[in-house]
């Protein structure tokens, strides 16, 4: 999230699309609430009718898949009504950048493109065919006026002109009338003052599409001026306590912590890496943030490897593995790999990918060509004992598992971090049940005896490991207050800094202290500030609101980065430093004013986004000494044209891989063109294909969560939701003879999977041209294992292995099933 | 003295209690049985953060002093500014998450071709699992690509997990395993 | 000044915080259900469920309308529960609060009566003919607690105070209530401890929302209990 939860109150009008917000996140609903009250629209929109939807002001459905074309039918709107922000979209964002002569859009595809015949990915695009154009300083050029027919704004409306209410209303399936209303209602935030936001999840993100989905809505709220502001954003609601942490942590293959990039094997040294990584801007009043990049890097590498990192050894640069130019090592390729007998050893902890993986057969007939697999988890699981899953033979399956019982988050101390990027401590109540150990100590214990054996016994390029800085413990005990500070970082050695000599071994104050030379250590910058001189500011609990009074409560918890609790707020402000919105402001400039022209730097509010002087003095001349709001983008702009992404730089319609229609209304690329699809054996799709003729997409339910396995187990939720169950419209029930609450039948192109029917008024039918198309809905709780009577599966059986090409996330929120009665 | 809305609530409940007590007609002995001890009067409070999903409500465990110290009581709390005591369904039931009796409490391993688990002790299962990680890391550890550039890594062990684990454990998990050489490094926020 | 709670529908997102809270306050066993194609479950309170989300989903106006009704206890004024018991060992009222309590000597009640009594359909009997309701979370309250079910819920569509509180947030919630959903109303208001303030014709939400005509109904023996008022007490008619 740009804002965080509590902002959500501030806002005139709320979105809830591709997320079902009052089930999946309850307490949202407290602000949701709290802000209807004060006179916020609440719109809905969702392919079926859900408990968001029954206290929205607006309520519509699409067809799964087709958010682009809804939102695509927006941008023409507003462009057409002229009901833009035109002040901010020309001072704040890219609309006025000049775009090259090499740029082009024809028929679905953008300038640029090459097929790939052999897969997983089925193209690419030379995105420099998408590149701005420059002045003589290396500077983009723009058109403040934006009426230059190459800017990024004309280009946008002609890309979004093709967006007509017809088109969408034909594709989208829904009715013309709903669009207007929707569009309307959300546009009224464009005026200066009001504030819209978004409340989106994997309804969007799990898509070929995906993020283009969150793109098209990012340049809404760029052109509506809503990013920066109380109420406003782009917000991502996550759906586990931990995964945004986990992602700043970057338990992902591509980025080290702090959003760092994994080294490719071509950056064959420190130097080389940061300067591939390192963006550098021309323009004196860009930012540029990433140009700290170094000393991010060169930190990490510090608190990795403590007193062996050192500058003559890279900082231990070359101990770490680095990737192959243009591979993948995503979760697809891991598990594609895997069942191709390439993977031999496996952890899967606190994780249940035998439910969690979309096309799951795929994912639990791979784990049988492992060698061994470790299993740390709180309950025996699906992945833990796949050799004894329905339709194994365990005495054909050779892998190994170690199950290693773990506590529950209540019975050990640590931090996690929610959604709005705030840090929290937890504490311990009761100790592990039985011989259950924290996370940490298992990590702590696996990882000495890894070293020991290395450095008893030698081994293959040993280094890494035995210099691997492995010191938080305290009394033989993993200690979370260690690995806190670690994360936050230390002065190294006595360095003065900013004029003031800070101590060797003292905490590091912010990551503005971080240094290119090793004499600081952080193992994330982003969480350097969390635990510092002053404490564990993640611990926090004033109940104090900032001087603004929106529900900032700074010094509440911590937040990344620097607790600046609402990112971009340089953007609500006008570039005079006055906010755009009086009531409900951000931040404001209280610097003194002489003549005209500001003398002092002050901001008040909320921890603006750089504490530079606005753009402009009151008089209206410019000043030299600002920068442009969105320091984190290397012209500082925000991005309605978005040069980096793999599949254009303008969100495109374009069908689900697996879909109903033949024939894309928009163009004659059916699907995204740079999806990314795998062809196994076990990686069978159907599109178009009379067997599988309704749309299937998956979902939670409020009692539930995620494969349940942290449900399932607990008979209070599973009284709420006994059974796996699809949800359908009276229509199709009728068509298939099906009664309600009776079992049935779900099947796509992999697997089947049993459900109880729920026949529902919350389901209707999509007209699609003259067509009606059905869609039917199953949650992805369930598990052969809990409950014990094995009939409830996963839906993941179900979902196809093809994804969005910028990351690889799977497309299980539309694909094609049948419907039939046992 | 600033009082935070929980004091409130207790010093409002020790007045309330009090008033209970008195001037009460023919029923005082069934209310004092109910106006009486809490059953979490005599428990450890301790404040955490529910382990759902992600707006990061505020809870309060209430753990036994006495016999088991075992959970007896959790519920929202109200000094969280985010959730302000509120909880939905799952965050009302951690104590059932907590105190279940399907949970594992012992390591168990699963041998080769075998149809069932056995307990194994701790010090036997991670000395196995560093046994098997040092054996395949070693076998398949490539140092340069097809290429001939450095690379130091295997791509015979993959990791997935986890947004359960706390930060501090991801970022040592990831030390951790980014030392052993994996680059099949993933968790839920891919899927 | 008895305690009352307000449960204001129109904002209820149906999460079943408050069901599950209940429970786990209680220490309550959960049931073995059955999705019989419904959210809701299970599917009626019970002697182990003193809390339960009703979920409908009705066409209203032309519109579909999912409505939700955390159906509890209301802890009437004069319960006529407790007038058909007449035995305060197994039926009575906490003055301090209003909170109707059931204790174990319930048992010794005639259990169909007293659940024919109820105008609302709440009390629910054991095997052994133990009767149980909501208790208000009385222990709570007299310790300076919100009932649990109010603590849980997120949207603030459960209220608990003061009676006279509570009456005033009812009537300023109705007005705003009837903004959007002109057939707003509060459920039996003076009769109640525990007022529902909801959207549309209170049928549509359960079949005991308001007082039931053909429940409730006083036996001869507890109209004249009540017709005699204290002296009933002492001569046990």
């Amino acid at each position: 999230m740009t804002n965080h939860w509590i902002d959500i109150k501030n806002s005139d009008c709320i979105l809830i699309m591709g997320s079902n917000a009052a089930e999946n996140h309850p307490i949202s609903f407290k602000y949701v609430t709290q802000a209807m009250e004060k006179g916020a629209k609440l719109i809905n929109v969702d392919p079926r009718f859900t408990r968001t939807s029954s206290k929205a002001d607006i309520y519509t459905a699409l067809r799964s898949g087709t958010d682009i074309a809804f939102l695509g039918g927006m941008i023409k709107y507003i462009l057409e009504n002229n009901l833009y922000n035109h002040e901010y979209t020309a001072a704040y964002t890219n609309a006025p950048f000049i775009v090259g002569e090499a740029y082009g859009f024809k028929d679905g595809l953008f300038a640029g493109y090459t097929k790939n015949e052999e897969g997983p990915s089925a193209g690419s695009y030379d995105k420099s065919k998408w590149a701005f154009e420059m002045d003589a300083n290396g500077v983009p050029k723009l058109d403040r006026t934006l009426k230059n027919k190459k800017t990024v704004f004309q280009l946008m409306k002609e890309h979004y002109s093709r967006y007509d209410l017809d088109t969408v209303s034909k594709v989208t399936g829904t009715p013309k009338e709903d669009l207007i209303e929707v569009y309307k209602t959300y546009a009224a935030t464009g005026k200066t003052g009001k504030a819209g936001t978004i409340m989106y999840a994997m309804g969007w993100t799990q898509h070929t599409v995906g993020t283009q989905n969150i793109r098209t809505m990012a340049m809404i709220q760029l052109m509506l001026g809503n990013m920066g502001v109380a109420g406003g954003g782009v917000n991502a609601l996550r759906g586990e306590s931990n995964v945004q942490g986990s992602t700043d942590h970057c338990l992902l293959w591509h980025i080290w912590p702090g959003y760092l990039k994994t080294p490719r094997a071509s950056n064959n040294s420190l130097e080389a890496y940061n300067k591939k990584w390192t963006p550098k801007s021309q323009d004196p009043l860009s930012a540029n943030w990433w140009q700290n990049y170094p000393k991010y890097s060169v930190s990490l590498l510090k608190s990795f490897f403590g007193k062996t990192a050192t500058k003559d050894n890279q900082f231990g640069y070359n101990w770490l593995p680095k990737v192959d130019d243009g591979s993948v090592y995503s979760w697809f390729d891991i598990f594609d790999s895997m069942y191709k007998g390439d993977v031999k050893g496996f952890f899967a902890w606190g994780q249940n990918p035998a439910c969690s993986g979309s096309n799951a057969s795929k994912v639990r007939k791979s784990m049988e060509e492992l060698d061994w697999m470790v299993n740390v988890n709180i309950f025996d699981n699906e992945t833990g004992s796949f050799w004894k899953g329905p339709g194994t033979d365990a005495s054909k399956i050779k892998t190994e598992v170690f199950m290693l019982p773990a506590a529950v988050s209540v019975e050990k101390e640590g931090s996690i971090t929610n959604s709005g990027r705030w840090m929290q401590w937890r504490y311990q109540g009761p100790k592990p049940l039985g011989n259950s150990r924290p996370d940490g100590d298992i990590i702590m214990e696996l990882g000495q005896r890894i070293k020991e054996a290395y450095k008893k016994g030698g081994g293959v390029f040993k280094d890494p490991i035995v210099n691997l800085k492995w010191d938080y413990e305290t009394n033989g005990a993993y200690d979370p207050h260690k690995a806190a500070k670690e994360i936050n970082g230390y002065f190294t050695k006595d360095v003065t800094v900013k004029g003031k000599l800070c101590k060797k071994g003292t905490l590091v104050p912010s990551f503005a202290w971080l240094q290119t030379d090793g004499s600081t250590s952080s193992g994330n910058w982003l969480y350097c500030n969390s635990y510092t001189e002053k404490g564990n500011m993640s611990a926090r609990r004033s109940q104090q609101d900032a001087p603004n009074n929106i529900g900032l409560y700074p010094e509440f918890a911590w937040c990344w980065p620097v607790n600046r609790r609402i990112i971009y707020n340089r953007a609500s402000v006008d570039p005079k430093g006055r906010p755009w919105d009086k009531k409900d402001w951000v931040i404001k400039f209280a610097g003194e004013e002489k003549d005209g022209k500001y003398v002092s730097k002050k901001w008040i509010g909320d921890v603006p986004d750089g504490g530079w002087y606005p753009l402009e003095n009151p008089d209206g001349s410019k000043r030299k000494d600002s920068k442009h709001p969105f320091i984190m983008r290397k012209h500082g702009f925000g991005q309605i044209f978005g040069p980096g992404r793999a599949d254009g730089p303008f969100p495109e319609h374009y069908e689900p891989l697996e879909c109903p229609v033949e024939k894309n209304s928009f163009s004659s690329q059916m699907v995204n063109p740079t999806a990314v699809v795998y062809n196994t054996k076990a990686d069978a799709h159907a599109t178009c294909d009379p067997r599988f003729p309704f749309v299937g997409t998956t979902y939670r339910v409020s009692e539930h969560w995620q494969t349940g396995l942290m449900t399932r187990p607990q008979p209070w939720l599973m009284e709420l939701q006994p059974n796996m169950f699809v949800e359908m419209s009276e229509e199709l029930a009728k068509l298939r003879g099906i009664k309600n609450g009776e079992r049935v039948n779900v099947t796509s192109a992999r697997s089947s999977v049993e459900c109880t029917a729920i026949v529902t008024k919350r389901f209707k039918p999509f007209k699609i041209g003259y067509a009606t198309v059905h869609q039917v809905g199953v949650p992805w709780h369930y598990g052969w294992r809990w409950p014990a009577t094995g009939t409830e599966e996963s839906a993941n059986l179900l979902t196809p292995s093809a994804g969005d090409p910028n990351t690889r996330i799977p497309e299980t929120k539309a694909f094609m099933v049948n419907v039939t009665k046992l | 003295m600033k009082l935070d809305r929980r004091d409130f609530i207790k010093i409002s409940g020790a007045t309330a209690a009090g008033i209970a007590v008195s001037g009460l007609g023919f029923d005082l002995k069934q209310v004092k049985s109910h106006a009486g001890m809490l059953k979490t009067r005599y428990a450890k409070e301790s404040t955490t953060i529910c382990c759902y999903c992600a707006v990061g409500c505020g809870a309060i465990v209430h753990t036994s002093k006495r016999g088991d110290g075992r959970v007896m009581n959790i519920e929202g709390d109200p000094d969280h500014v985010i959730n302000q005591g509120s909880l939905c369904s799952k965050g009302s039931s951690i104590k059932q998450l907590v105190e279940n009796e399907n949970r594992l409490t012992e390591p168990m391993y699963r041998a080769p071709y075998s149809d069932k688990w056995q307990t194994v002790s701790w010090d036997w299962a991670l000395n196995n699992i560093a046994d098997r990680v040092k054996k395949t890391r070693d076998e398949s550890f490539e140092k340069t690509n097809a290429k001939g550039q450095t690379v130091n890594r295997t791509t015979k062990i993959a990791s997935v997990g986890s947004a359960a684990l706390d930060n501090e454990e991801c970022w040592i998990y990831q030390s951790l395993m980014r030392s052993l050489g994996l680059v099949y490094i993933e968790h839920q926020a891919r899927i | 000044m008895s305690k009352s709670i307000l449960i204001d529908t129109t904002i209820c997102t149906g999460c079943r915080g408050c069901q599950v809270a209940c429970k786990q306050w209680h220490n309550l066993p959960a049931e073995k259900t059955t999705n019989v194609g419904s959210f809701q479950n299970p599917q009626d309170l019970s002697f182990d469920t003193y809390k339960l989300v009703r979920m409908n989903e009705e066409i209203i106006n032309g519109k579909l309308e999912w409505l939700f009704f955390a159906d509890q206890c209301r802890h009437c004024i004069d319960a006529p529960c407790l007038e058909t018991a007449f035995d305060e060992n197994a039926i009575y009222k906490d003055s301090a609060t209003g909170a109707v309590q059931y204790t174990k000597t319930t048992k010794k009640l005639d259990a169909d009566e007293i659940i024919g009594s109820c105008p609302y359909n709440i009390p629910r009997k054991a095997v052994d003919g133990t009767l149980a309701k909501c208790d208000m979370c009385n222990d709570r309250i007299h310790n300076g607690l919100k009932p649990a079910c109010v603590t849980a819920c997120p949207t603030g569509a459960m209220q608990f105070g003061d009676r006279d509180e509570i009456l005033a947030l009812a009537g300023q919630r109705l007005e705003k209530a009837k903004k959007k959903f002109p057939k707003a109303m509060l459920l039996n208001p003076d009769e109640v401890n525990v007022i529902y303030l909801v959207g549309f014709d209170p049928e549509l939400y359960t079949d005991y929302a308001v007082a039931s005509n053909d429940r409730g109904g006083l036996s001869r023996s507890v109209a004249l209990r009540k017709m005699m008022g204290p002296f009933a007490k002492m001569m046990r008619v």
